[in-house]
């Protein structure tokens, strides 16, 4: 492709490449690696030469350089566990992202291309770390507008849309609970009768009335997730339960996800768990708040996560101890929880569990234990506005009953 | 390697950084090429290939570097290249001093002092090969056969007293050690399977594979995340991470792209656990992907080929038959395959090349993303 030598490098068409374009720093030297010496050498020289073939309008040898960039990285990022991969290889395997999703742009505007690029975006979010003040995710945004402001035309033959398919609702019989084991319900109890009777002596409770007026209660539904975060790329683990034979990870579209394992009688249990949903697409996460009570536990505020849960009715959640206290808020639909207490909890014995997985970033899930000889366990319906508040060491079990939120 | 006939190493895979690799006027070569320089002209006896550089060790001592780290030196015994470190062996000052083991940053282009400097004792060398050569146990295995090198801290490691280590070979997370028994030892960390027995639980010290008990191993090889033992009677035994099919068993990722032979055996004969009995083929019934192989599993070559040396890089395996053919199998993004292509396979593949030019392979040595392979001239019948 010839160049005019005066034409800027970086010139392209289309206002998508100029949304871009402004998002991106001006010129190579404002372009800040800012990469420890835990980078390889030879890596830092690599992303060096794909920014400056970037910024000197040399796409398709940014591209080879890219790819190279990620395939190093993600090597680096499969080695060891995934809480000791160094921060900055994550920020090595953004930012190969980035130059790659740019560059994609560059070439063309059709929603196959931009829906790549989107992909490689998420993936940068989901195994990346932060570069450039969260530069991805003001991509990703770009993308998805750009992707919504079409027509949108078939993706592929999985993914027909299925905006006007209902979810299953049928009614689906509760198990029975003995009410004098059942966990305590409270309407906004103060943050000091909260952290006396509940926080500090490690009791379980059921919150009413606190998210009421939050938007995700009014807004969210099929067709509003759809709208929001559609073309966003997730992990969804596929199986009954995760410590089965058959269960596994993979990545897919919102959209894919919701035909395949939430409308239309899905074959198999598909369910978006314990994903940081809300730091992917800030969108949805302008429509939930942080309860007060998150202030009272232990540990930093910048130290909360915040993870959804999105399933088809029918999703075990086998028994756990989560290594948090935690405040659980359901949006839509049902759960059946049990939980056993820490005095119990002889009669539950952990055993081993080793995910094999195909994605690394996914964490181990608390330690996960057996029931023997149940004894009885304190269960809790969670209906939709309800928060349960599950107090660290307590032992929980989960059964969606109906589509989730 | 003492051969009549005159033999030459080719090289073929990643060599973004101007690794030697024949042209490698792009980031890569998809087909065997010749060495170009400074390989090339060397009479190299010892190819070790890091990610970014390659050393190349001539039979007369001279080390040269090709990629991103440049140099040469004298003196030199063995190398062995990590994108950390790039360890040297080289001959004492004296006759009577042991050799001595020194490690460099790759970018000092061996100007100025090593990193560190560890004096091996004079006289505990492993047996000469045939032919008088200098067998010192490659690298990373000191010649001394007690200890080993390591990329990461600490550098310098020992072995339990009780291992007689004949070979040792270094993956992303974990070790594999042959001794002189031929008995397989694996440690690190397992999380993959690569260590071989039956968990995914890490090792922290040399523990056998009982499943290869009482089989003799003439070989092994270790990839970025699996593993490969080569016995003397010539099978392979393969296990650990097999997501871009580099243990030549049927994975997921390239069925999806439709360049899986799932359904035919390729070669499965230890089932594990991992094996799923939902057999499938093309009528639509699931098909059986395995990513990860947690114990040893019996590969059969094609033609029934008898194998003698293998390497493993990053997510792809090169083996090397009795006969002189080299096959090759697993990750193929960069040509490190050498099927002219850059296609992955979940099965071995025989590499062309040395066949239609009439070489018979005799060594091959894999960097994470490249393959080098040794090759001489066919017997004229």
């Amino acid at each position: 492709m010839a160049e005019d030598i005066n034409r800027d490098p970086l010139a392209g068409t289309g206002a998508l490449w100029e949304a871009l374009l402004a998002l991106l720093p001006r010129t190579k030297e404002e372009l800040k690696l800012d990469l420890s010496e835990k980078v390889e050498r030879s890596v830092v020289m690599l992303l060096q030469e794909a920014t400056e073939l970037f910024y000197g309008g040399r796409r398709s040898e940014c591209l080879q350089t890219s790819e190279a960039v990620l395939d190093y990285s993600w090597e680096k990022l499969n080695t060891g566990p995934w809480q000791d991969v160094d921060k900055d290889w994550r920020r090595v395997y953004a930012f190969g992202c980035l130059l790659k999703a740019a560059c994609l742009c560059e070439a063309s505007e059709d929603a196959t291309t931009v829906a790549a690029a989107l992909k490689i975006c998420d993936m940068g979010l989901l195994m990346g770390a932060a570069i450039l003040g969260d530069i991805l995710i003001k991509v990703a945004a770009i993308l998805q507008t750009h992707l919504l402001s079409r027509k949108r035309p078939a993706q592929g033959p999985t993914q027909e849309q299925p905006s006007t398919k209902k979810a299953r609702n049928e009614h689906v019989s509760i198990p029975d609970m003995k009410s004098e084991r059942t966990v305590p319900r409270l309407h906004c109890p103060s943050l000091q009768y909260f952290r006396k009777h509940f926080l500090v002596p490690e009791r379980p409770v059921i919150l009413e009335g606190v998210a009421d007026h939050w938007p995700c209660m009014k807004k969210w539904s099929l067709e509003y997730i759809q709208e929001v975060a559609g073309c966003r790329t997730v992990p969804v683990e596929v199986g009954s339960r995760y410590t089965d034979e058959e269960w596994s990870q993979t990545l897919m579209t919102v959209n894919e996800f919701i035909s395949k394992y939430i409308v239309d009688e899905p074959r198999d249990v598909g369910y978006l768990a314990q994903h940081q949903l809300f730091d992917q697409i800030p969108e949805l996460k302008q429509d939930i708040s942080i309860p007060d009570y998150c202030c009272l536990g232990d540990g930093e505020e910048d130290e909360i996560t915040i993870n959804a849960w999105f399933g088809p009715q029918g999703t075990v959640s086998p028994l756990h101890q989560d290594p948090q206290q935690n405040l659980l808020v359901q949006v839509i639909g049902r759960k059946y929880i049990r939980l056993y207490s820490p005095q119990e909890s002889e009669a539950l014995y952990p055993h081993d569990t080793h995910l094999l997985h195909n994605t690394s970033q996914v964490g181990v899930r608390g330690t996960q234990c057996d029931m023997a000889d149940s004894p009885p366990p304190h269960p809790v319906s969670g209906d939709q506005n309800s928060i349960l508040e599950n107090p660290f060491p307590w032992g929980c079990s989960l059964g969606g009953c109906a589509v989730e939120g | 390697m003492a051969e009549e006939r005159p033999g030459a190493w080719f090289g073929f895979g990643f060599c973004g950084f101007g690794q030697a690799l024949g042209s490698g006027r792009e980031r890569r070569v998809l087909s065997p090429e010749p060495l170009r320089a400074p390989g090339a002209g060397l009479d190299v006896y010892r190819v070790s290939a890091s990610w970014s550089y390659t050393a190349f060790v001539s039979r007369g001592g001279r080390l040269e570097l090709a990629g991103a780290a440049g140099g040469a030196a004298g003196g030199c015994r063995d190398a062995w290249a990590s994108e950390a470190l790039l360890v040297l062996l080289r001959a004492g000052p004296g006759p009577e001093t042991g050799a001595e083991l020194q490690a460099w940053a790759p970018g000092s282009e061996l100007r100025g002092e090593p990193l560190w400097v560890h004096t091996v004792e004079a006289g505990a060398e492993g047996d000469d090969g045939p032919g008088g050569k200098p067998q010192a146990g490659p690298l990373p295995l000191l010649p001394c056969a007690r200890a080993y090198v390591s990329p990461r801290p600490p550098f310098y490691r020992p072995l339990a007293p009780g291992l007689r280590a004949r070979r040792l070979e270094l993956g992303a997370e974990h070790a594999l050690l042959l001794d002189e028994a031929g008995q397989v030892f694996s440690w690190g960390g397992g999380r993959h399977g690569q260590l071989g027995h039956g968990t995914l639980e890490a090792e922290l010290e040399p523990r056998p594979l009982e499943a290869l008990q009482g089989l003799p191993m003439a070989e092994v090889a270790a990839g970025g995340w699996h593993s490969v033992s080569v016995s003397e009677t010539g099978d392979v035994y393969i296990w650990g991470w097999n997501e871009s099919g580099q243990l030549a068993l049927p994975t997921r990722s390239l069925a999806e792209d439709g360049k899986t032979v799932a359904g035919e055996a390729a070669g499965l004969h230890e089932g594990g656990p991992d094996v799923k009995s939902t057999a499938g083929r093309e009528d639509g019934a699931p098909t059986p992907f395995i990513a990860v192989q947690p114990f040893p599993a019996l590969l059969d070559l094609p033609r029934g080929s008898e194998a003698v040396k293998a390497s493993c890089g990053s997510r792809h395996t090169a083996v090397v038959t009795r006969t002189g053919e080299l096959y090759t199998w697993g990750w193929g993004k960069y040509g490190q395959l050498g099927h002219k292509d850059t296609s992955s396979w979940d099965r071995p593949c025989r590499v062309e090349y040395f066949v239609e030019k009439q070489l018979q392979v005799r060594a091959v040595s894999c960097g994470p993303w490249n393959t080098y392979a040794y090759a001489v001239e066919q017997e004229k019948s």
